[in-house]
């Protein structure tokens, strides 16, 4: 039995001296294909099993892992990443502590709608035959189609978390992702390209659910619009509707990150960065009553969905700003003893080689009450930022850029021309500070985020409406 | 996995052609290392691995399955090599399929070890580091089909640091290598620690377009992407900016030079065979400007009519380690040949519009400075890159004569890069 395994590794830390133990199985099991136009290039099949280990010695965290999985070997890695701790314990400034938690006990399944087996393998493969026959053949008129690529990946992720303060959590959560690349081009204005990514919690009907290949259709059909018709973006400010897709990522990347609790403390330093945001700054005002944003890692089918972290405490919605003001961050319990809180269950490892750290699940600004037409109404000349490619935000994640794809000249309440390239350039307390309407759809987008070191993907979704901004200056990208 | 040796996988491999696979290759790869992480100054923790990981590669009637376990023994991976037999007729055949080359041969390096960072970065007078420091040991078994026996050792020693000064100065270096040397992390240690301390009171810069120094780790990050792009499974898939380019065109400026070397064993990334058993050759990528080669493995290679430069990834062709051929500037004459520019020493974020036309941006970090007629004169902030690649690459007006070992964070790829100017660079910055 597993269990009695993750049990031994427990006692064996508590026996060489480990303040706290952690143990976790972790397996993840993924199939898939790869095509180009519609041809296969390879199908692709991984799996991650192991167990890693967690050690508090003498203050010192130490991590170890091993993927054969007998008792031989856990006690060979707990007596690695103790003596290892213990080596380091005497260079630390100050001793590491876990904070008090609500820990589970408990088991959860995530049961898929439509199960993965449900459609044939041949059913799956002409997913991508079928993409590449309606994108590059119906969606175009002047412009060509080089390329399409798709990437279809279904997985599965099991996990057995224990820990000697009584934490038991078995979890199964199989997701579904699909990647797509078109590629548009014109002899005279060039390439257009969109990488596009769905992903969720649960099993094939989000297939039906994402519209793949239309949504592959609209996209080739608004490249080529943008590369034929595309116009400069107005030079004086405008005001600007960011649609939800920009808006999702900018909540992941200027309230989300900057709002982790380790960042914050430096742990990152030396890879992802720091935080513009202090210890002290809780209360503090980062934008009007508009900023609100949420990660919360309870969505059902969302994809960074968990029930607990992967140190067994209890999940719920973080409210990290909070109509304007700084409001919680992200914790884990090391960083919450620092903070004296509780932990609010942001700690997750990518698989069992990966220490748990502090992560976003689904993070999303708050809908308002606005449809699109009543954000369009009153605007004389203005853009409507739709989607993005390129984007990037400094180390403190304060200044951010985003690059937009399909984005629309407004004039008279109206979308009319295309918009080619225009730049949204913007501070994180500027673009909090200047919403004045916030649509009501909330929408969903998927993505993989990385951090730490060595790197670590993990699944989560970011979400927001359209919003409004006053008056701003864009650029265009060369 | 305690059954890894020679004998058992190419017995494994038998098994699995017996099974009725046309093409099959597997490649063990065992990784035993120690990374120490540091924060304000303190271990925040240390992780240990010891992997054992088993790539297959198996190929029937032209259909390609690439399968990735980690398993407790072979013994473990038949269930899985079953389901794909399964498989085989039920989906298509890849327009990439080539059978596999026949194999080469191998070269070792001496293991080594080390540790000593924080002490050296702490002669300087700086608030506090971060960074990360490992060593560790790689072996890599590959057996064919085609009767491909290979093994190679390596072990490695990667670092970075970043210094902060107060109140808002920071510097970051890094330095990687096959073998242990000191001199090598205490002067990434100085390096960081000199760039926090003179970064110190910063102010901010117009947008515009300005001459630029990017200094080692800035042009790695640049390169990575760049030559990631030369794969050629890239320019197939529409990832790369090559795909409007033939071997022969001019892509860069004549200053630059650079060449994949999987034979320079002070690189981690030194392979004598790639993943199909073909040895590896040093190549010229780009040569005085002009575009030499794709990366190709044979599948590439054939789809494209040419030959193999031994790159193999099965699907994907990689670059192994990228040094450019050094120029004959110091740093201290290339900022003398700046009128109005900018010298920057650290960069990350750098995502792409469009690959197909290089358009990305990348934001500036840590230590950045504005240069007016020839002097550094003060330091400044929160800008970034926004051009194109190709243009980077053209107007390269002089490359610097000393490389550093680059390999971090922000560059997976290890590198021996120098500073280099270049003309005429886009600068942006928020707007409000």
């Amino acid at each position: 039995m597993l269990e009695d395994l993750l049990l031994y590794a427990l006692n064996v830390a508590s026996e060489l001296g480990a303040g706290y133990a952690e143990a976790r199985y972790h397996k993840v099991d993924s199939m898939g294909f790869m095509s180009r136009n519609g041809v296969l290039i390879s199908a692709f099949s991984e799996v991650s099993e192991g167990i890693g280990i967690r050690v508090l010695v003498e203050g010192s965290l130490g991590f170890a892992s091993t993927n054969i999985i007998d008792k031989e070997n856990i006690r060979k890695v707990v007596e690695i990443a103790i003596s290892r701790a213990r080596a380091h314990a005497k260079l630390l400034k100050k001793p590491i502590e876990f904070s008090e938690a609500r820990l589970g006990r408990a088991r959860y399944i995530v049961v898929p709608v439509k199960d993965f087996a449900n459609l044939s393998l041949e059913d799956k493969v002409s997913i991508h035959r079928e993409f590449w026959e309606r994108v590059s053949k119906g969606s175009v008129r002047e412009a060509k189609i080089p390329v399409t690529t798709l990437s279809y990946n279904e997985w599965t992720e099991e996990k057995i978390v224990m820990n000697t303060d009584g934490t038991f959590i078995s979890s199964i959560v199989p997701r579904l992702s699909i990647h797509y690349n078109i590629v548009v081009h014109h002899p005279q204005r060039g390439y257009a390209q969109r990488f596009e990514s769905f992903g969720a919690t649960g099993g094939l009907e989000w297939l039906e659910r994402w519209r793949l290949i239309e949504s592959g259709e609209e996209e080739a059909k608004t490249l080529e619009k943008v590369l034929l018709e595309g116009v400069e973006p107005p030079r004086d400010p405008v005001p600007v509707i960011v649609g939800s897709e920009i808006v999702a990522l900018m909540v992941h990347e200027s309230c989300g990150h900057p709002s982790e609790a380790d960042r914050i403390l430096g742990r990152e330093a030396a890879q992802a960065g720091k935080s513009f945001i202090k210890p002290n700054m809780l209360g503090q005002r980062i934008g009007n009553e508009y900023a609100t944003v949420i990660d919360d890692p309870t969505i059902p089918g969302s994809y960074g969905f968990y029930l607990y972290d992967d140190e067994g405490v209890a999940a719920r919605a973080r409210y990290l700003y909070k109509e304007g003001i700084i409001n919680e961050f992200l914790h884990n319990r090391a960083t919450a003893g620092i903070f004296g809180v509780e932990s609010n269950a942001a700690a997750r490892a990518m698989d069992y080689a990966s220490e748990p750290i502090i992560r976003m699940a689904n993070t999303y600004l708050k809908p308002g009450n606005y449809s699109f037409e009543e954000l369009l109404e009153g605007i004389k000349l203005g853009v409507y930022m739709k989607s993005y490619m390129e984007w990037n935000i400094d180390d403190e994640r304060w200044s951010q850029r985003y690059v937009g794809l399909e984005s629309y000249l407004i004039e008279n309440g109206e979308l009319t021309k295309p918009i080619r390239n225009p730049v949204l350039e913007i501070t994180t307390k500027a673009f909090y500070s200047n919403i004045d309407a916030v649509g009501k759809e909330l929408r969903f987008y998927a993505g993989t985020c990385g951090k730490g070191e060595p790197s670590q993907g993990v699944p989560v979704w970011f979400g927001g409406p359209d919003v409004r901004l006053k008056s701003i200056r864009l650029g265009i990208a060369l | 996995m305690s059954d890894v040796n020679l004998d058992n996988i190419s017995r494994f491999v038998n098994e699995l052609i017996k099974k009725g696979f046309d093409d099959v290759a597997a490649k063990v790869e065992v990784v035993d290392s120690v990374m120490t992480k540091i924060a304000n100054s303190s271990v925040s923790i240390v992780q240990n691995w010891k992997r054992t990981i088993v790539d297959l590669y198996l190929a029937k009637n032209r259909r390609i399955f690439v399968l990735h376990f980690e398993p407790k023994s072979f013994k473990d991976l038949q269930k899985h090599v079953d389901s794909v037999i399964s498989l085989a007729d039920r989906v298509t055949e890849s327009p990439i399929y080539a059978p596999l080359p026949e194999p080469s041969k191998v070269r070792y390096v001496e293991e080594v070890i080390d540790k000593r960072v924080i002490e050296a970065a702490h002669r300087e007078n700086i608030e506090s580091v971060a960074g990360m420091m490992q060593v560790g040991y790689n072996e890599i078994i590959l057996s064919s089909s085609k009767g491909a026996l290979l093994e190679e050792k390596k072990t490695f020693v990667q670092g970075y640091l970043r210094a902060f000064a107060q109140p808002d100065g920071s510097g970051q270096w890094c330095y990687t290598s096959t073998t242990l040397d000191l001199s090598g992390l205490e002067s990434m240690a100085f390096t960081a620690s000199r760039y926090a301390v003179d970064s110190r009171n910063r102010s901010e810069i117009e947008p515009g377009v300005y001459d630029v120094i990017l200094s080692p780790m800035v042009f790695a990050n640049l390169l990575e992407y760049i030559t990631s792009m030369a794969s050629a499974m890239s320019v197939i898939m529409g990832w790369s900016m090559f795909m409007k380019n033939r071997p022969g065109d001019v892509v860069a400026s004549q200053l630059l030079t650079l060449q994949d070397e999987p034979r320079n064993t002070e690189l981690p990334n030194f392979r004598s065979f790639d993943d199909e058993g073909v040895e590896t050759c040093n190549k010229l990528v780009i040569e005085g400007g002009v575009l030499r080669t794709l990366l190709h493995n044979t599948k590439t290679a054939k789809y494209m009519n040419t030959t193999t430069t031994a790159n193999a990834g099965w699907i994907n062709p990689v670059p192994w380690n990228i040094v450019v051929r050094p120029g004959s500037a110091t740093l201290d004459e290339m900022v003398s040949e700046v009128r109005r520019g900018l010298f920057i020493t650290n960069n990350w974020y750098t995502r792409l519009q469009n690959y197909v036309e290089g358009m990305f941006s990348t934001v500036a970090r840590d230590a950045i400075f504005y240069i007016e007629n020839g002097k550094i004169v003060k330091p400044v902030t929160k800008i970034r890159i926004a051009d194109k690649l190709g243009n980077i690459l053209k107007n390269v007006a002089i490359v610097g004569r000393e490389l550093y070992n680059i390999q971090w964070w922000e560059v997976g790829i290890p590198m021996k890069t120098p500073y280099i100017l270049v003309k005429s660079i886009n600068i942006s910055k928020h707007t409000i």
